[in-house]
């Protein structure tokens, strides 16, 4: 498709306008959280608030707590992508055959993307509950002992880390699932006829192929992973000794524990300004601007 | 079908025709007057969605009721009040947050209200370590809908199978957790408590603080955990669970703990008094009638503060009401005599505030395994149990920090509470 000028595009009145009060809005909104994030608003002294210039963004530097939760979440983040995005791909490459009830699995793939993450969160505790969850059964039956999964801080981060793949890898793999599916057959039969190894057609032909569908879906999925907030709420509550508190989660206590909602929008503001650096990092990594794509 | 509530109305349609004079307007100030009620999902706010018609039978008044899990209405009830929506009467809240509200102005004294409506408040009615919790300055700032304290719970079936003595003091605690423990080859956890960090493990925990003799503050309202007493209940509450407690237990929750004790598999437990409900129910429980119920131990010979908590939950009247006269009415017969009685027919409701429903025959038929255990909790309960300060929920966030640290092992119980004390006091401080 020839791209038509933006000028003489008549869809442009129907998109402008959306893309105006989007943008009004989301500035206003901006604005407006970076200017309560300059004033110590507390909601049990309302009505109280000071200007207090940057202290808020000064606390968040000398907090450690806050630096922890950072870390945590970076950790979290990348596990989270590199592990969906690899598991994906491996299951994406495993079904890419025609078989007999291809439609069924698509089907079943949903399932834990349609599911609300509170319900996620739940089934996972108690598939994890030391005691009469499903997870330590399993080990019991091959002779391992009982693991503490949500009790012990080594472990809780994974386990929780662990419900998110599972909710997470099936969009993987519909997205990349697509693009396979648009993508043309032509290169890699003439690959295969020149006498590459099927490993060699799959490695050097079709994965650069699938390269920017892959990126956009990592994309999609760090961002998601850096605001995960409900399987944290649900299964440890930050706990145990702070080991699942990501920056999201600890700005959420901030918020409705301490009703410090000021400091709490400053963490927001660095959480949000942290994520685009990262990402726009990213994004410039995966489509360099020279090169074919 | 006939439901409850229209046999209720029934019932008060039958009592309207029975009187001899119709109600005329001028026994019905507020008729047609409308409020709005914030409540938390609990029992009682079933029992009293039940009984509304009757009160708008009597009065006139329309109650429109919202219903919010308990953790998030502190923060819908602190935005409405802050943005002065004025768009909730009459709130429910535990009393730890009566002094912010106070202070902030959020809410109104009650005395002058209640003075007028005599009909629908006694005060000698309310069970007097709940009611004296929502008077501040010599003021009424609330009325209690429900309350609880804390017990220790134990299984008399296995103390006496295995010899031991009901406990008295955290020694004893101890002593039967081992026992039971290794006796069992850890089928049968020795102890279970709430570790979950937050708000879960520090309601527990507080109670070794203060049986200990520690308190969270010193004299001069300074953040005080990481006393030699406070150390000690600390360490002497990780050690049990850590060695006699069940697995995962430092994720452990209210619920999660119930239901292990519930289906049998602890053999000590240390909670709220309505636990006692769910033990002795037998379409829960497995363990019904087998457990016994003793008071919080306390270890210090000059303590400052009692050992078992004093958890109340009242209404408040929103300084934004327009009708204040109409709201302080509804929370007067919300929580009298007369509803709380029914309340406890038509709900699991073992947190009455009224001292005439707690000695009816029909609580005594249903909690009386734990009555006792429970009104001795009660009146030794420590209104200060849990911090009262206007930064009460961070300050309670830090310690719970603290008791998961020290639980999990990541830090010494002394290192954890002076990191604690040092978050408190920047945030009272703040």
């Amino acid at each position: 498709m020839r791209p038509v000028a933006a000028a003489s595009d008549p869809t442009r009145h129907f998109f402008q306008p959306i893309i105006i009060c989007l943008t009004v809005a989301s500035v206003a909104l901006t604005l407006f959280v970076i200017w309560i994030s300059l004033h110590d608003l507390s909601l049990m002294r309302a009505g109280r608030e000071k200007f207090v210039g940057l202290d808020n963004y000064i606390r968040f530097l000398g907090d450690p707590r806050a630096m922890a939760a950072l870390w945590r979440t970076v950790l979290f983040t990348v596990l989270a992508t590199v592990i969906e995005i690899a598991l994906g791909l491996a299951v994406v490459l495993f079904l890419d055959r025609d078989f007999a009830m291809k439609r069924l699995v698509r089907t079943l793939l949903l399932v834990p993307i349609i599911m609300t993450p509170v319900v996620v969160g739940l089934t996972w505790r108690f598939l994890f509950d030391p005691a009469t969850g499903m997870a330590n059964y399993l080990l019991s039956l091959v002779g391992i002992a009982q693991v503490d999964w949500l009790g012990s801080p080594r472990i809780a981060l994974f386990s929780v880390l662990v419900a998110d793949i599972w909710q997470w890898t099936p969009f993987v793999i519909l997205l990349v699932m697509a693009a396979l599916e648009s993508a043309p057959t032509d290169p890699l039969n003439a690959a295969r006829v020149d006498g590459a190894r099927e490993w060699q057609v799959t490695w050097y032909v079709l994965l650069p192929m699938l390269r920017r569908a892959l990126a956009i879906v990592a994309l999609i999925r760090a961002i998601d992973s850096i605001k995960a907030f409900d399987l944290f709420y649900i299964m440890t509550r930050g706990g145990p000794a702070l080991s699942t508190e990501t920056l999201n989660y600890y700005g959420y206590i901030v918020a409705f524990t301490n009703f410090d909602i000021s400091y709490a929008l400053a963490i927001a503001i660095i959480l949000t300004v942290f994520t685009n650096v990262a990402l726009l990092t990213m994004y410039s990594v995966l489509f360099p601007k020279t090169g074919d794509r | 079908m006939l439901n409850r509530r229209s046999v209720l109305m029934l019932g008060a349609a039958a009592a309207a025709l029975a009187m001899a004079m119709p109600a005329s307007a001028d026994d019905k100030p507020f008729n047609g007057v409308q409020i709005s009620v914030l409540l938390e999902g609990h029992p009682t706010t079933d029992a009293i969605q039940k009984m509304v018609p009757e009160f708008k039978e009597k009065t006139g008044i329309d109650v429109a009721i919202e219903v919010v899990p308990e953790q998030d209405i502190t923060a819908k009830e602190l935005l409405e009040f802050s943005a002065k929506s004025g768009r909730y009467d009459v709130v429910q809240n535990n009393i730890i947050y009566l002094p912010g509200f106070v202070k902030s102005g959020y809410i109104v004294p009650l005395d002058d209200f209640l003075a007028k409506h005599r009909e629908n408040f006694d005060k000698a009615d309310f069970v007097p370590g709940y009611f004296n919790t929502n008077v501040l300055d010599g003021k009424v700032y609330g009325l209690p809908v429900y309350g609880e304290s804390t017990f220790v719970m134990y299984r008399k079936d296995l103390f006496e199978q295995y010899g031991l003595a009901a406990p008295k003091t955290f020694e004893d605690i101890e002593n039967a957790a081992k026992t039971i423990s290794e006796k069992t080859d850890k089928q049968i956890a020795g102890i279970t408590m709430r570790g979950q960090q937050g708000i879960q493990g520090v309601y527990v925990w507080a109670a070794y603080l203060w049986g200990f003799g520690g308190s969270f503050f010193d004299a001069s309202g300074k953040s005080a955990l990481a006393t030699p007493e406070g150390i000690a209940a600390l360490d002497a509450f990780t050690k049990v669970l850590k060695d006699y407690g069940p697995v995962g237990v430092a994720n452990f929750g209210w619920e999660e703990n119930r239901l292990l004790f519930q289906q049998g598999k602890a053999a000590i437990t240390l909670d709220a008094t309505v636990n006692g409900a769910y033990n002795e129910d037998p379409a829960v429980s497995t363990v019904v009638g087998k457990v016994g119920y003793v008071p919080v131990p306390m270890k210090s010979t000059s303590p400052k503060g009692g050992s078992s908590s004093l958890a109340v939950h009242s209404m408040y009247v929103s300084a934004e009401s327009k009708n204040q006269e109409a709201a302080a009415l509804f929370a007067a017969w919300a929580t009298a005599k007369e509803q709380q009685l029914k309340s406890i027919e038509t709900d699991p409701n073992s947190g009455v505030t009224s001292l005439s429903a707690l000695n009816s025959d029909s609580f005594g038929k249903r909690y009386g395994a734990f009555k006792e255990g429970m009104i001795a909790a009660i009146n030794a309960g420590n209104p200060q149990y849990l911090p009262t300060v206007e930064q009460a929920n961070e300050i309670i966030n830090n310690t719970g920090i603290a008791v998961s640290k020290a639980l999990a092992g990541t830090a010494s119980a002394a290192d954890a509470l002076k990191e604690a004390d040092e978050a408190n006091n920047a945030a009272l401080a703040r």
